[in-house]
């Protein structure tokens, strides 16, 4: 099991806030993830959990604060800086092109390259096939486009493709939300294989039953606030509930050394 | 359990599958994994609600059968209605089938042919570039004034062909990075190029040219016009960029979800904008091939030209809406066009009903278009 009191976070924010317009998303938070160890996130709808991801992502430039990787600041302006610096994202609306097929979509950004320009079409649906069928994650052929696959499919075609990446962090919005129970059991397997392998996961999850399932800690979010993080082992679902809704009182120190959230805007 | 860490060596790279699976284990599922070489029981694959597709472990890596995939192209119908054409055609004109007819064709077809393959990548990339015309115009206008102002045969066609993709940049900055509509850029290029182009001529031609340009566009060999080589060259290095190389792929990407593409890393901006300089490339190099096979620069030439690319490209199957589209379909669409143009004539049919036959092809292709799209993504509602 994660020894983490002994580890530094592999990925940190630090009084990140992030508004459109007038409106404030992320107002001074922080999150920590460490190897080996999976962060969910939880919180109501506009509480910017998705928000915080895209800021992850490289899809949305902070506004302040800072993003620390192994403990150096890193400025993750693009979607594709996040992949270099080593993460990978799900995005909740899942990211693939219909009229591509599935194999492209899985290389879609960073295909298998032969030569200086080619791409290497048969490696890619080989390896893409391959992934899927290590994953367990079944469509009728790679070489479908993703317009055709059912929610289900694509959202096991869009885990694939993180998974895949190998990065040290994985970011998933929402990675169960179109699924039924069986495929959901498949994705929380999924998500213990990337704690297993030392990734730093970070997944926004509605269903308390999962969180509760796959988190080593959870971090309650709520109108861009941070209300506070638990250890799995120590926290309790009414209490989750309570500060998900605002019952309870959010934490008046954060767990990180920096004063965030302290008080009201 | 720990034969489930047994597939991880089958994959490319170590993929993790649940080394400390639940208690709450799904019900052995009545599947079989030869591929995996593994039989325990597994949990429900991914995507699948009814079992009755689990044979096979690996998902299959085979496409459509080619008769299927023939059946179910865009082109299908336009080329069937091209062939009962010809066929019809033949009946009425025996010089229908005569080969010099059809050098004939394929050489009225090579200007639209070569701005096709280029207004491809521009659509399939999810745009719109209405200047093509105009910067014909400028291909034409721009190495016809060079040549006759003494500059060397090479330098000179290497200008215009470069103010056509320097154009084509500009159309591609203004898009991309001032945020202003395809629509609405390309017109603004469309009106500005041909006014600077009548401007600095004048409105008169230029000619007479050099000998050595001209024999560019009016040379044959074995037989056959160079223009023609020329067209089928652009075409086949087009077919091949777009099929075969990372860019391609990166347009198909961009033009079928520009967000999904941005989100995966993929630089939306600077491969549009490559689209667009591409397409000012070609638009000035077949204007520069006009110049010569003409023996001067007209300032008025190409006057909507855009449109009868448009109308190849759309003929071809290629989605206004990005993401689908292929150059042998652009081939078709620019010899319906040509076809048609002569069959008529030949037929002795007033020409001024070709852009009826023209117009109609064209709402017919482009309604089958959203059909197919319709029925190919019917699960998602989406388009």
């Amino acid at each position: 099991m994660p020894q983490r009191a002994a580890q530094s976070p592999v990925l940190e924010l630090r009084d990140v806030s992030k508004a459109f317009g007038h409106v404030v998303a992320l107002d001074r938070v922080h999150l920590e993830a460490y190897a080996g160890s999976v962060l969910v996130i939880v919180g109501d709808n506009g509480a910017g959990k998705t928000t915080m991801i895209k800021v992850l992502a490289g899809v949305h430039p902070v506004d302040s604060g800072v993003v620390l990787l192994d403990g150096r600041p890193v400025t993750v302006t693009s979607p594709a800086k996040a992949q270099e610096l080593g993460i990978a994202t799900v995005f909740q609306n899942l990211a693939l092109v219909e009229c591509l097929d599935v194999a492209a979509n899985m290389y879609l950004g960073r295909p298998i390259r032969r030569g200086l320009i080619f791409a290497d079409r048969r490696r890619m649906i080989e390896s893409a096939a391959d992934t899927l069928a290590a994953l367990r994650v079944r469509v009728p052929s790679v070489r479908v486009p993703v317009g055709v696959l059912s929610g289900g499919q694509r959202q096991g075609v869009a885990i694939a493709r993180a998974v895949q990446q190998d990065s040290r962090i994985v970011l998933m919005d929402e990675p169960t939300a179109a699924l039924g129970y069986r495929e959901t059991r498949q994705v929380i397997d999924i998500i213990r294989g990337l704690r297993q392998d030392g990734k730093a996961v970070i997944l926004i999850s509605h269903d308390l039953e999962t969180v509760f399932e796959v988190a080593d800690r959870i971090q309650v979010m709520r109108l861009g606030r941070v209300q506070g993080v638990r250890e799995r082992a120590s926290a309790d679902r009414s209490e989750i509930i309570g500060l998900i809704t605002g019952a309870i009182e959010p934490d008046a120190a954060a767990p990180s050394p920096a004063p965030a959230g302290a008080g009201p805007r | 359990m720990s034969a489930e860490d047994d597939r991880a060596g089958h994959a490319a790279r170590p993929v993790p599958v649940s080394p400390d699976a639940p208690e709450v284990q799904v019900a052995p599922h009545a599947e079989v994994t030869p591929d995996a070489q593994e039989p325990s029981p597994a949990p429900a694959p991914i995507g699948t609600e009814a079992p009755e597709v689990g044979a096979v472990a690996r998902s299959a890596t085979a496409g459509l059968p080619l008769w299927q995939r023939v059946l179910t192209s865009p082109q299908f119908l336009v080329g069937v209605v091209i062939v009962l054409f010809v066929l019809y055609g033949a009946t009425r004109s025996p010089e229908f089938l005569t080969v010099g007819t059809w050098i004939n064709i394929l050489r009225n077809a090579v200007f639209i042919l070569i701005v096709a393959s280029f207004t491809t990548f521009v659509f399939v990339s999810g745009g719109l570039d209405l200047s093509v015309g105009s910067l014909f115009a400028v291909g034409s206008i721009g190495t016809a004034g060079l040549l006759s102002a003494g500059w060397g045969i090479v330098p000179a066609v290497l200008a215009g062909c470069a103010a056509g993709a320097a154009a084509g940049w500009l159309n591609g900055v203004l898009i991309n990075y001032a945020n202003i509509p395809a629509f609405i850029t390309t017109l603004g290029m469309l009106y500005g190029a041909r006014s600077l182009v009548v401007y600095f001529t004048g409105g008169q031609p230029i000619s007479p040219l050099p000998d050595g340009f001209v024999k560019i566009a009016q040379a044959e060999l074995f037989g056959v016009p160079l223009l023609i080589l020329y067209a089928a060259a652009v075409a086949l290095l087009a077919h091949v960029l777009l099929e075969t190389t990372t860019f391609g792929w990166r347009v198909r990407a961009v033009g079928g979800n520009r967000e999904a593409a941005n989100n995966a890393g993929i630089n939306v901006r600077r491969v549009s904008t490559v689209v667009y300089t591409l397409s000012g490339l070609s638009a000035a190099t077949a204007g520069m091939l006009m110049a010569a096979r003409l023996g001067s620069g007209q300032p008025s030439i190409g006057t909507g030209f855009e449109l009868q690319v448009i109308s190849a490209v759309i003929i071809g199957g290629t989605s206004l809406f990005g993401g689908i589209g292929s150059i042998p379909g652009s081939v078709l669409g620019s010899l319906v066009l040509s076809i048609l143009a002569t069959g008529l004539v030949l037929m002795r049919i007033d020409p001024v009903l070709q852009d009826f036959v023209v117009g109609l092809i064209i709402i017919v292709a482009v309604g089958l278009d959203q059909l197919r799209r319709r029925r190919m993504f019917r699960a998602t509602g989406q388009r």
